[in-house]
């Protein structure tokens, strides 16, 4: 398959060492292969080459079964890569890490503790006392709009609440970066919106790098600074698009903006293009 | 290389026994007492015990008075345990009962049982039917309280009536969970024959094992001990093999073994 | 709501009183002779005499002794060799075939060679209760600890736990729902299987109670420990589903 534009690719090698330090994720020749019953095995990923800059919201596009999600996986170094290396500001990942926290579409809270115990997790975990990771924990459960939800348990809470708290439970040991795995993906359109706004607003105070895996065009031209599409399985990078739209974004303005407008258009063109290749190979 | 793999995962649990008979083996030698047959020993007697006609047609008995009374039960416990599970109104009846009855062992019912109806086959078999129909009643029960309302609806929306929908959709539904239940119940109705026969010691396997062990006969003691085991063993692979035939179409979930009367 | 639950309770009540019902009206009438089936206020008239009474609770204790003893051992070794099994492949590929042989083997039937073993005393009786109770146990914790969310155990990663705590921070208390699922079945069970073993041989205990009485046609006495065992099964499983209620109140309802 041809690949009709060939993605900018900064394999860091070429790359002046002021724009290096600036890299927090290198992402080098990735591929992965999965094993499947005998003999046989599924090519996930080929040759993924990306980086991610730091303080950028990156987002990762492409159909179901792209191996968008494993990529992702592969930087929280929850899933070893068959081929190549990724790397986090410099030093080869090997394992996971608090410098990259995970969002899960499927929340993963742990249901024997409260809001306050999911959140207070990880500080704890980082060996701070008690009484400050709790206050700390309380701040943030504040900031993401559950204040008074504290003690209650996750079975207590609708999606996007849990959502939230998983949002929280990340944020509190301070990652470098987040690894949001169609965080909201499982939730209604209406919630979904709302918590778009606030991932925004949060991310507006401290600009932490952010990538973010999502099969939504609008939510990924949202969102980001880059657009990374993906093809379907081998998962390959088909286009990185930089969105040029300014900041802070509103979103009710957004979707009435032509440029905007036009990101979208261009990108589902591009998903649609890699289908028909599927199809015709 | 798959295949090889494979063919030890079969036998695995044969080299599981081997290994129970080495450890046993060898544990006897070490202890060395007269009390404490060798496996190879054990092994030896069981062909005399199987051989002598009468004692055969004593572990006859014994399996086929398990047979009736697990047969009894499962008729009976699945049709109960299925219209608790669809109806509050029942379940709300008869679940207090069986709370009551379940932690009594059942076999310990034998000399109340044989009071009445005598140390015959009646008793029992009696005592079986009753060790086994709990918790085949209770995974029908939860099998039938699982199944999808809508499943239901689409089934009325046909025009099934209401013993049809029982029969056609909640029955075949609750299957995976029925054949737990049987399963369990198969260990527990070996379980309370042999436990049955050691309380009423007049005839059958347990009491082939206890006369042995009042007599210091500890070779019969150890070799009927391996061929209730087998029993159970190969029962228990027997119905494992059938309920996968059944409900091949079900998606692989967990199963709890229970062990005791 | 009350007004409802209240009716429920009665609804189970009710096959309760007419067993009851049908066991007095079947004294009454002369269809049952005494020495073949006392009257119900005579079995409960004893049951609280003998409850007064120093021997009889000398019995329970044995029981209960037993019970709890066999009972906590299978607790530890089923949820031990259940996480290990769970999480080291190893342990899984020798526990794995040793429970299918073992798990179906009518375990009653070892109760000779215990007592040849350990003797007519508390260690056979604790063993076979302990055998019993085991495996299912064994297996419950098992399956729940190998079906705990992969991304539960990835979040624990990524906010920094080591991956040796993993087992008790994540896997442990995610299976829990399982695992007292397991205990619940193996206290039931070990209530069953001391009763057994105290009937089958034994010198003290509710099971030599009832064998005692059997033997001299004391039909009174035959039904007093069959109905102390049964409630002390219902409470023990009551006390076992509060401490489940208590440790499972952030879990969705199974």
């Amino acid at each position: 398959m041809q690949v009709p534009l060939r993605p900018e690719i900064d394999t860091g090698t070429g790359a002046t060492s002021g724009e290096r330090a600036r890299a927090m994720i290198e992402i080098a020749s990735v591929s992965k292969r999965f094993e499947t019953s005998g003999r046989k095995s599924h090519l996930a990923l080929s040759d993924i080459n990306l980086t991610v800059d730091d303080g950028a919201f990156v987002s990762i596009l492409g159909p179901s079964g792209c191996g968008k999600s494993t990529l992702l996986y592969i930087v929280g170094g929850f899933v070893a890569p068959s081929e190549g290396v990724a790397r986090m500001k410099g030093t080869t990942i090997t394992g996971p890490g608090p410098d990259r926290g995970p969002v899960f579409q499927e929340f993963a809270l742990f249901p024997w503790k409260t809001v306050l115990g999911n959140v207070t997790y990880g500080l704890r975990q980082q060996g701070v006392k008690r009484g400050e990771a709790e206050a700390q924990s309380l701040r943030l459960i504040e900031m993401v709009g559950l204040k008074g939800f504290e003690h209650f348990y996750p079975k207590e809470l609708s999606g996007g609440m849990k959502q939230r708290v998983a949002i929280a439970r990340t944020l509190a040991y301070r990652p470098s970066v987040l690894l949001m795995d169609e965080p909201f993906g499982a939730l209604d359109a209406h919630t979904r919106t709302r918590l778009q706004n606030d991932l925004l607003n949060i991310w507006e105070r401290d600009r932490k790098t952010v990538l973010f895996v999502t099969h939504s065009v609008e939510e990924a031209v949202f969102l980001s600074d880059k657009v990374v599409v993906m093809t379907r399985a081998p998962g390959r990078i088909k286009q990185i698009v930089d969105i040029d739209l300014p900041r802070p974004r509103i979103r009710a303005e957004l979707l009435l903006d032509s440029h905007y407008q036009k990101y979208v258009v261009d990108i589902e063109r591009m998903i649609d293009d890699g289908r028909d290749d599927a199809e015709h190979s | 290389m798959t295949s090889a793999r494979s063919i030890i995962a079969k036998l695995s649990p044969l080299l599981a026994c081997l290994g129970l008979l080495a450890v046993w083996q060898i544990a006897a030698l070490w202890l060395d007492t007269e009390s404490f047959p060798t496996a190879s020993h054990a092994l030896q007697t069981v062909p005399q015990i199987l051989g002598d006609p009468e004692q055969l047609l004593n572990i006859l008995d014994s399996i086929r008075r398990m047979v009736i009374g697990f047969s009894l039960a499962v008729l009976i416990s699945i049709p109960l345990g299925l219209a608790m599970g669809r109806s509050a109104r029942v379940s709300a009846f008869f679940n207090p009962l069986l709370m009551m009855i379940y932690p009594v062992p059942k076999a310990a019912l034998m000399p109340v049982i044989m009071l009445w109806l005598g140390v015959g086959d009646a008793s029992k078999t009696l005592v079986i039917f009753l060790g086994v129909s709990l918790p085949v009643i209770y995974h029908s029960f939860q099998g039938a309280k699982a199944v999808e309302e809508k499943m239901l609806w689409s089934g009325a929306a046909m025009g099934l009536n209401g013993l049809q929908r029982m029969v056609r959709i909640v029955l075949p539904a609750a299957l995976p969970e029925i054949l737990t239940g049987c399963r369990t119940g198969l260990v527990l109705a070996l379980i309370t024959m042999v436990t049955s026969e050691m309380i009423a010691r007049q005839s059958g396997a347990g009491n082939i094992l206890f006369n042995a062990m009042d007599m210091a006969q500890y070779d019969t003691v150890f070799a009927m001990i391996i061929i209730i085991g087998a029993l159970g063993i190969v029962l228990d692979a027997a119905f494992d093999k059938l309920r996968w035939r059944l409900v091949k179409w079900a998606e692989p979930h967990q199963e709890i073994l229970l062990g005791a009367s | 709501m009350s007004a409802q639950r209240l009716a429920t309770a009665l609804m189970g009540a009710l096959p309760i009183l007419f067993v009851l019902a049908v066991w007095q009206a079947l004294c009454s009438f002369g269809y049952a002779p005494p020495s073949l089936l006392p009257p119900p206020g005579k079995v409960f008239l004893r049951l609280a005499q003998q409850l007064g009474n120093v021997g009889f609770l000398d019995d329970i204790l044995a029981t209960l002794i037993r019970l709890f003893a066999g009972f906590l051992v299978a607790v530890v070794l089923g949820v031990g060799i259940g996480l290990a099994a769970a999480v080291v492949p190893a342990i899984n590929a020798v526990v794995r075939p040793l429970v299918q042989v073992l798990a179906p083997l009518p375990k009653v039937a070892l109760y000779p060679a215990l007592i040849i073993l350990f003797g007519f005393d508390h260690a056979s009786k604790i063993t076979l209760v302990t055998l019993d109770a085991l495996f299912p146990i064994l297996l419950s914790t098992y399956y729940g600890a190998s079906m705990v969310e992969q991304k539960l155990v990835w979040s624990a990663l990524a906010a920094g736990t080591p991956r040796w705590q993993i087992l008790f921070k994540v896997i442990a208390p995610a299976a829990l729902p399982s695992i007292l699922t397991g205990c619940r079945i193996g206290l039931v069970i070990s209530c069953i299987v001391v009763f057994l073993a105290e009937m089958i041989s034994s010198t003290d205990g509710l099971g030599h109670l009832l064998v005692g009485a059997a033997r001299t046609f004391q039909t009174v006495d035959m039904f007093v420990p069959l109905i102390t065992i049964s409630l002390l099964g219902l409470t023990l499983n009551g006390l076992l589903y509060g401490l489940r209620k208590y440790l499972l109140r952030g879990f969705p309802e199974v």
